[in-house]
């Protein structure tokens, strides 16, 4: 029988570490452009992409993910690995430029944030069902595949609601949020939950999942995410911290372990294509 | 868009150690979410954020 391919996708560098966080997290274009391909080589099938403006700050300037895409297509050729465009670098950005480089990047995958919440417990992360119906379908027009990403249940049946409404296709690709403040709190027991609930709202077999889980949930998430038949996703953008107490030197530390974790199950590592297949990205 | 884990900062009103709370810990905690890990006293709320810049100063409870 062959062996289940698990995915690892790679979020290398977010909206808000900085240097002073951590000195390895890429900034700049050349910087994520660099780490992308490191992660690759490392087994990383998806490449989840935050911009920083000239200050480290996280943006949603089109200029800094075109500079950053066409980087990666053109020192790295070779580098056939799936790119995830965030639509939500800033929350101070409106609407329009959420999607402003969707639309001219045309990338596989971009995110997909099902619900608003406060964040960080500072401010207003808002996705108002206007943005999310024209994001949907925005999506479906031009052929990316949404990431649907769920900090906690009440998501998941929102991508429900919105599954009957045709806004979103089935097969639906969840992101599982695990641990993030004003989300669901990162847990074994919390990760079946998430899993069921989407067993039950969207239906086994009409949608595939992944997850993180920000601090001291990262590997708990990891292994049940192995465990539980899903794929993973790792980086700085979650946690900038390897272990307790020592800082990352690299986003591709954080793909090997997970893809090192993978192989010991008794799984394999998907390749880019493996995760298009499985994605339905053809 | 994740922002890591949000910390809750404390100092112990007794000895005056610093430390944190991981705010997804506290289903772990429970009750004891905040309490100085020496002496088991509530701490003195002091701030909280995604690893401020002076996070190592602060013992993670965990």
């Amino acid at each position: 029988m062959a062996k289940k391919k698990t995915i690892i996708t790679a979020a290398v560098t977010g909206a808000w570490p900085k240097k002073e966080n951590n000195p390895n997290v890429p900034m700049t274009p050349a910087e994520i452009a660099d780490d992308v391909y490191s992660c690759w080589k490392a087994g990383a099938a998806i490449a989840h992409l935050h911009m920083r403006d000239d200050e480290g700050n996280g943006t949603m300037d089109t200029a800094k993910f075109e500079e950053t895409v066409n980087l990666i297509h053109t020192k790295y050729p070779d580098c056939d690995i799936i790119l995830n465009l965030t639509t939500s670098g800033d929350i101070h950005a409106d609407d329009e430029i959420r999607v402003a480089h969707v639309k001219k990047l045309k990338p596989e995958m971009a995110s997909y944030d099902c619900g608003s919440m406060n964040w960080l417990n500072s401010g207003l992360f808002i996705n108002s069902p206007k943005f999310l119906t024209d994001c949907g379908m925005l999506f479906q027009e031009l052929n990316v595949k949404p990431e649907i990403e769920a900090f906690d249940p009440g998501m998941i049946g929102n991508a429900a609601y919105y599954l009957k409404k045709g806004v979103l296709k089935a097969p639906l690709h969840f992101q599982f949020c695990m641990g993030c403040a004003n989300g669901i709190p990162g847990s074994m027991k919390n990760l079946i939950f998430m899993k069921e609930t989407a067993d039950e709202l969207i239906g086994k077999g009409n949608y595939t999942w992944s997850c993180f889980g920000v601090g001291h949930s990262a590997m708990e998430m990891l292994y049940g995410a192995v465990a539980l038949g899903g794929n993973i996703r790792v980086g700085m953008e979650d946690n900038v911290m390897y272990a307790k107490g020592v800082l990352a030197d690299s986003n591709t530390q954080f793909v090997e372990r997970a893809a090192r974790v993978i192989r010991e199950y008794g799984n394999d590592v998907a390749t880019p294509d493996e995760a298009r297949e499985i994605l339905s990205l053809k | 868009m994740t922002w890591g884990p949000l910390f809750l900062y404390y100092h112990c009103p007794k000895c005056s150690k610093k430390f944190k709370y991981e705010l997804d810990m506290m289903t772990e905690f429970g009750d004891e979410f905040g309490f100085c890990p020496d002496c088991k006293v509530m701490g003195v709320y002091e701030k909280e954020g995604a690893r401020t810049l002076d996070d190592a100063e602060y013992y993670e409870v965990e």
